[in-house]
């Protein structure tokens, strides 16, 4: 690919939502997620000029350190970002704060009241406040509470809590963790991160569908026979084994960001574009999924586990020799499914969803496949003419295809398939947003567009109750299926297709 | 949304009272509470054209220094009646010395400054400043204060509000009252002034509001385009942040011109340009030197020579960072119906040759919705590719617009306009 040159009147351009003057609150400041997503995601804003002047962070954990110390640790952890852009930075980390904080000691949140009341003194902030939970799952309910209980919500044009990933581990405990929440402040002051949603691919699904009128009419079990949804990833479990082991493939990546692709993919459309008409398709569309075959769902989902793979010079280690990973451990790194959706729209059409660890190739795709010409007039090159796809590349090098059949050059009349390309990056003249910068951004601008609702959490969780459950008590019925490291996933994922006549799309 | 007024009726204050009387207001209500931890905003608010038409029964009172649609239909009336140019924007400040020479005496009730536009007041301003110079000859200084706190459906409802002050009075009255401003502008809140008037009147009293750190919001399409543009340029110099409404409408015209170049195959045919055409409504080319100015800023072209060419219109060469000259235009057009906002842009046209392919030229035409571009569509461009765009009209108010600006907030002035504004004073002189 050339190397995309910029569009210079482009510059500047993105400024068409104003952030309002705000402190934003990061409890779990010393951690990971901080300074390797949101701070620079922060500072990115910040030299985009997309940041108000009257702005402030305030980073909280619990250990001692200074406004000083924080502003040095996020320095050193931007490395060549700071250095390149030295007097931004220094602008920038004049707003940055940090305050000791516990979120289980509730005289400490009344200190951290008063801090705040100081820094909207001292940087004009408006008493406008986005609180951030990147901290253990185990702290979002209670972290709440203690932000409720210390009356930071009680503004609920003025206050709004995001909450990472995961929400729940099953229906049960996001439901239970959704009341608690719903009790410390407005749904609509909450937003829960779905990483997947902050990509610009995913909300150009809705674009496409409802700007254009040539899809609308064959969005539909009339015109598409299937559809396959994939999110591969080339690495293995890293150092999130603790939190892995724990979670799979299904609550990591099935639950979350593949359901929400599946909704924004089949949801109606909204009747007007404003976040809660979107939601409430995206959620009712979701009641009306359901697994292919609820009553024995071992028929339509194939757990896997990546096993030692790679060649001689570079092995790459199984799933059980990755260090912190039990080495009898059956949780899933891949999994395929098949779903239905029962309305008027899906009826009868499968929806293939599969995910993976260790997979051949990094990429998150929606394809589309259309039904085959009624008659086939010509002769193709590949015997049968192949059917019509449309591929919605979500990453990397976001942007959609469309394959159809043309005719073969030279005498006769043969067909054969060919493509139409649209890719993001050479269309327009800056790369799309990091999905950290998109998220942040809309969080701090109120608007939950691209988050998910108490409901659409719970409907993800129902969907998949019984493949849950099943783990749970009788896990020998959804085996592990070993597969070698940077292959395409175990052979059974391919029978569950091969069962219906279709194959994987092998990108 | 509906202007409204603020709930308690306001109180007339000697000026030496207003401080104290504010202060003890807010420590009443809670103890160590001054108000919302937002901004201040002063605001000069002549509204010449409706106090004239109020003054001449053309408009019912009463005066409030919003541009709601009956003022610019009087105001269009009134430039016919008076026998202007029909393209005379009708808010312009010779349409109200026109009408001065008119007799009338009606009187209509003062509102200034108590009118809070909904979408300002949704951002909870702890103080709203309005100077509110009358027609009067002599008008002794009145001062007036509320308290005011927006409704809970646009935003409100928390303990913390804001109030207005009103300043009232001739042109001396205001500026021996602007010496009791300093103290009712807390140091730690950032302030804006936004200057709703021409940029010709009362230049001692700009200068006395405007100081930074205080952030200026003006309109250049006010005034004479020379000193338009010259404050804008000195002030941006100077380090001010200066906020400029006639910028801000230029958005609609730097997107799509920047959609045209966004494919791949199209960015090269940017560094080719050799012409570029500007049409702007009436005779006030500022809006039009500002996106001329931008787009060679953006390219890197550097200006070489300017002067005033036939028809009022101006006639400036650029260098390309290759040497090549572009040649640029700008022309005034006569409108029908002007928008209020005088030297709006009609049409823009840009025209490309690449030196390797000197006979694949492109022609790019941007028109307005309203205006559509004859002129510029028209001659010389059958060989060419042409790529031709509507550009919708805007429709944000001015209020809307200054919410946008209060909504974030910037201490300083946006780095594209810091770099068009000299450029543009350049291509002037
Ligand atoms: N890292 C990622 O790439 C990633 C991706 C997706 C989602 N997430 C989610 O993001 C969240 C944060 O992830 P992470 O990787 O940054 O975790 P981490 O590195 O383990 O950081 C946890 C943070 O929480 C703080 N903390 C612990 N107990 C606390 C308490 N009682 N009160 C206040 N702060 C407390 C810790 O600091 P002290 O020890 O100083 O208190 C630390 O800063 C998690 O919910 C995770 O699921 C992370």
């Amino acid at each position: 690919m050339s190397a995309t040159i910029t569009n210079p009147l482009r510059v500047g351009l993105r400024q068409e939502r104003v952030i309002a003057p705000q402190c934003l609150v990061i409890f779990g400041a010393s951690g990971d997620l901080t300074h390797r997503k949101l701070v620079p995601a922060l500072f990115e804003l910040y030299k985009q000029r997309r940041l108000p002047s009257e702005f402030a962070l305030l980073g909280c954990a619990r250990r001692p350190w200074t406004d000083e110390v924080f502003r040095q640790k996020m320095a050193d952890a931007l490395g060549d970002k700071v250095n390149k852009n030295r007097l931004s930075w220094d602008q920038f980390a004049a707003g940055l704060f940090y305050e000791p904080v516990d979120l289980q000691k509730p005289e400490d949140l009344v200190k951290l009241g008063h801090r705040l009341e100081e820094i909207d003194r001292l940087r004009a902030t408006r008493s406008n406040r986005t609180f951030y939970l990147s901290v253990s799952p185990k702290f979002y309910g209670s972290g709440c509470k203690a932000l409720a209980d210390a009356g930071l919500l009680k503004d609920p044009k003025r206050s709004r809590v995001v909450i990472e990933k995961p929400f729940g581990r099953d229906y049960g405990s996001a439901q239970a963790l959704n009341r608690i929440v719903q009790s410390c402040g407005q749904e609509n002051q909450i937003f829960r991160i779905d990483h997947y949603l902050g990509k610009e691919t995913v909300q150009n699904i809705l674009v496409m569908r409802f700007a254009n009128t040539i899809f609308e009419p064959i969005w539909n079990r009339n015109y598409i026979s299937s559809v396959q949804i994939t999110a591969a990833e080339t690495v293995g479990v890293e150092e999130r084994a603790n939190y892995y082991e724990s979670s799979g493939a299904l609550r990591d990546m099935v639950q979350n960001h593949l359901t929400q692709m599946l909704a924004i993919t089949t949801m109606e459309p909204p009747g007007r574009f404003d976040p809660e008409a979107i939601r409430n398709e995206k959620a009712k569309v979701l009641l009306a999924a359901r697994l292919a075959d609820e009553s024995e769902p071992w028929n339509c989902c194939i757990r896997g586990q990546y096993a030692p793979g790679g060649t001689k010079e570079a092995p790459l280690p199984g799933y059980r020799q990755e260090p912190g990973v039990d080495p009898i451990s059956t949780t899933e790194t891949y999994v395929a499914m098949k779903l239905f959706i029962d309305n008027w729209r899906w009826q009868g059409v499968p929806f293939y969803v599969r995910t993976g660890k260790r997979l051949a190739k990094r990429l998150s795709e929606v394809v589309l496949t259309f039904r085959e010409a009624p008659v086939h007039l010509f002769d193709a090159a590949g015997g049968g003419p192949t059917a019509n796809q449309l591929i919605l590349r979500i990453q990397p090098d976001e942007g959609a295809e469309f394959h159809f059949e043309v005719k073969s050059p030279g005498s006769g009349m043969r067909s054969r398939p060919v493509e139409m390309e649209f890719s993001y990056d050479e269309s327009f003249g800056e790369p799309s947003d990091e999905g950290y910068v998109r998220l942040l951004a809309d969080a701090m601008l109120g608007d939950p567009t691209l988050f998910t609702r108490s409901d659409e959490v719970e409907a993800a969780w129902r969907l998949y109750t019984p493949l849950l459950e099943l783990i749970e008590d009788s896990p020998w019925q959804l085996p592990i299926h070993p597969y070698e490291s940077r292959t395409w996933g175990p052979a059974a994922a391919d029978a569950l297709l091969a069962n219906d006549g279709l194959l994987w799309r092998r990108p | 949304m509906s202007p409204q007024l603020t709930l308690q009726s306001p109180l007339q204050l000697p000026p030496s009272e207003v401080q104290s009387y504010l202060e003890q207001l807010w420590s009443n209500d809670q103890p160590g509470s001054t108000g919302a931890n937002t901004f201040c905003l002063l605001v000069w608010q002549p509204a010449w054209v409706e106090q004239q038409l109020v003054r001449t029964d053309q408009i019912a009172g009463p005066i409030i220094g919003v541009q709601r649609p009956e003022l610019i239909q009087a105001a269009r009336q009134a430039v016919i009646d008076v026998d202007m140019p029909h393209s005379t924007a009708p808010l312009d400040v010779t349409v109200a010395a026109a009408l001065a020479q008119r007799k009338g005496t009606q009187h209509g009730e003062d509102l200034r400054g108590q009118h809070v536009d909904a979408a300002i007041s949704a951002l909870q301003p702890r103080r709203l400043i309005t100077l509110a110079p009358t027609l009067d000859e002599v008008h002794e200084l009145e001062t007036l204060v509320a308290a005011y706190c927006p409704l809970p459906e646009e935003g409100g409802g928390t303990a913390a509000c804001g109030d207005v002050v009103v300043l009232r009075g001739d042109h001396d009255a205001l500026a021996k009252g602007l010496g009791i401003l300093q103290p009712l502008l807390p140091a730690e809140l950032p302030s804006w002034v936004w200057w709703n008037g021409s940029l010709d009147e009362a230049p001692d009293l700009l200068d006395q509001l405007a100081v930074p750190p205080r952030r200026l919001v003006i309109d250049t399409a006010l005034g004479n385009p020379h000193r338009c543009l010259d404050l804008l340029q000195t002030r941006v110099k100077a380090g001010q942040a200066v906020n400029d409404l006639n910028w801000l409408r230029l958005r609609t015209w730097r997107e799509h011109l920047a959609m045209v170049f966004d494919p791949p195959q199209r960015r090269n045919t940017l560094h080719h340009v050799v012409q570029l055409d500007i049409d702007v409504e009436g005779n006030h080319p500022v809006q039009g030197l500002l996106l001329a100015a931008w787009i060679a800023d953006r390219l890197g072209w550097l200006p070489q020579s300017s002067k005033r060419a036939e028809g009022e219109g101006i006639a400036a060469e650029f260098k390309r960072p290759d040497g090549t000259t572009v040649q640029f235009r700008l022309m005034p057009v006569p409108m029908g119906q002007p928008s209020i906002h005088p030297g709006q842009i009609v049409g823009i046209r840009l025209i490309c040759k690449p030196d390797s392919q000197p006979d694949h030229a492109v022609c790019v035409i941007l028109c307005a919705e309203s205006g559509g571009c004859m002129r510029l569509e028209a001659g010389g461009m059958a060989s060419m590719e042409l790529l031709e765009e509507v550009v919708p009209n805007q429709i944000a108010s001015v209020e809307m617009d200054i919410a946008r600006l209060l909504a974030g907030g910037h201490n300083t002035t946006t780095p594209l306009l810091a770099a068009a504004a000299p450029l543009a004073a350049k291509l002037l002189s």
